[in-house]
């Protein structure tokens, strides 16, 4: 094998862990993104939620509504969580290194969600906003109990 | 004008509803601060609306209560707050011009502090101050400037604690130089200096009545300006 041959190859490898590197680091930064919109457009929901059980009389139709997207969040929610797109990612993330370290109890804080959104869901579908309501308050601890874990807080 | 007195005598100095209403708050805001990073967030905003409601209160009191408690008795202008500190004023009952001005900054950051509160939103939307539903009718936009606002309630927090921490240096401060500030919060009675004009309390029903009509604006308020 020539020296010249030698360099090429190394160079190649060097280059492909390169275009590797940036184009995992590009799809964990684009799972961060999906996953910052993903939850913010929950939190509208539950600000929609919240503002029509604080009038006093929430519309049943647009409790409909919005519980469809905590449904639907549940199903995507594990999805949003690929390998690759916690810290490692380059960009700006609270994702805690735990999610990864810490499978089962992440699937179980994920679960614990999925079945307050199904409780809301089938709640808001009968039109029982008493409820409803019920299953938003697990809700509410479901969300903050994952943040609490595997996220890092937002103020020092 | 009610007599003067003789040096040293004890009189009252700050009348009940004014003592109360301190202590209130020094546990009301303490509270605030347990229930929020305990993530109690009803009892958070039952905290908030009730330090609203005596907020509310000491304002009015600041009109129609006892002398020492009106604000026109102890806010005075840069020049008697200079002389002041300079040791040039005049004999004191209350608070001095310095102590006026630094209640008016700890009123206005716990006001800011409430009224931050009555528009935040929690991280996820589902909790919320009784004001954030005039955020924006575009939930997403509602949602981020709750989120902002959020943000601002807890940096307006540390403004907060800076406040306390200078209240209590000051009052530690006269204690070394032996001006018990303490006691009188509690006892409403101090030793008051020669010819001081006496403070009198007012009556009953004008706190009555006071609180009342504070409590009625934080219920309207908490209720997200519904009756």
């Amino acid at each position: 094998m020539s020296p010249s041959f030698r360099r090429a190859a190394f160079l190649v490898v060097v280059f492909s862990a390169l275009v590797g590197g940036a184009l995992a680091a590009e799809t964990g930064a684009q799972a961060v993104k999906v996953r910052q919109t993903q939850m913010k457009a929950l939190g509208a929901a539950g600000k929609v939620v919240g503002d029509q059980f604080r009038s006093g009389k929430p519309d049943p139709a647009i409790i409909r509504r919005e519980a469809d997207k905590f449904e639907a969040a549940a199903r995507i929610l594990p999805n949003l969580f690929p390998a690759g797109s916690g810290r490692e990612a380059g960009v700006k993330t609270r994702a805690l290194p735990a999610i990864w370290s810490d499978p089962s109890g992440f699937a179980a804080a994920v679960h614990r969600y999925a079945e307050a959104a199904g409780k809301a869901d089938a709640a808001a579908q009968k039109g029982d906003m008493a409820a409803v309501g019920g299953a938003l308050s697990d809700l509410d601890h479901a969300c903050n109990g994952c943040h609490d874990k595997y996220r890092a807080k937002e103020h020092g | 004008m009610p007599p003067p007195l003789a040096a040293g005598e004890r009189r009252l100095l700050w009348d009940k509803p004014t003592r109360l209403l301190h202590w209130l708050i020094v546990g009301l805001v303490a509270f605030s601060w347990w229930s929020a990073t305990h993530e109690h967030l009803p009892w958070h905003r039952l905290s908030g609306y009730t330090i609203l409601g005596l907020l509310l209160f000491r304002v009015i009191w600041g009109f129609v209560g006892a002398r020492s408690a009106r604000f026109g008795s102890f806010l005075r202008g840069p020049v008697a707050a200079f002389d002041y500190v300079r040791g040039r004023g005049a004999a004191l009952v209350g608070h001095s011009p310095l102590g006026g001005w630094s209640i008016v900054a700890m009123l206005v950051v716990l006001f800011v502090q409430v009224g931050l509160g009555l528009f935040s939103v929690d991280e996820d939307g589902l909790q919320a101050g009784p004001l954030s539903r005039f955020l924006s009718p575009d939930p997403d936009v509602a949602y981020d400037r709750g989120r902002a606002i959020a943000h601002l309630h807890h940096l307006n927090f540390r403004l907060l604690l800076a406040l306390i921490a200078l209240h209590l240096a000051a009052v530690a401060f006269y204690a070394v130089r032996g001006r018990n500030l303490l006691g009188p919060m509690i006892t409403g009675r101090a030793a008051l200096p020669a010819g001081a004009a006496e403070v009198r309390p007012v009556p009953a029903w004008r706190a009555l009545a006071s609180a009342l009509l504070a409590a009625a604006l934080a219920v309207f308020v908490a209720r997200g300006l519904r009756f």
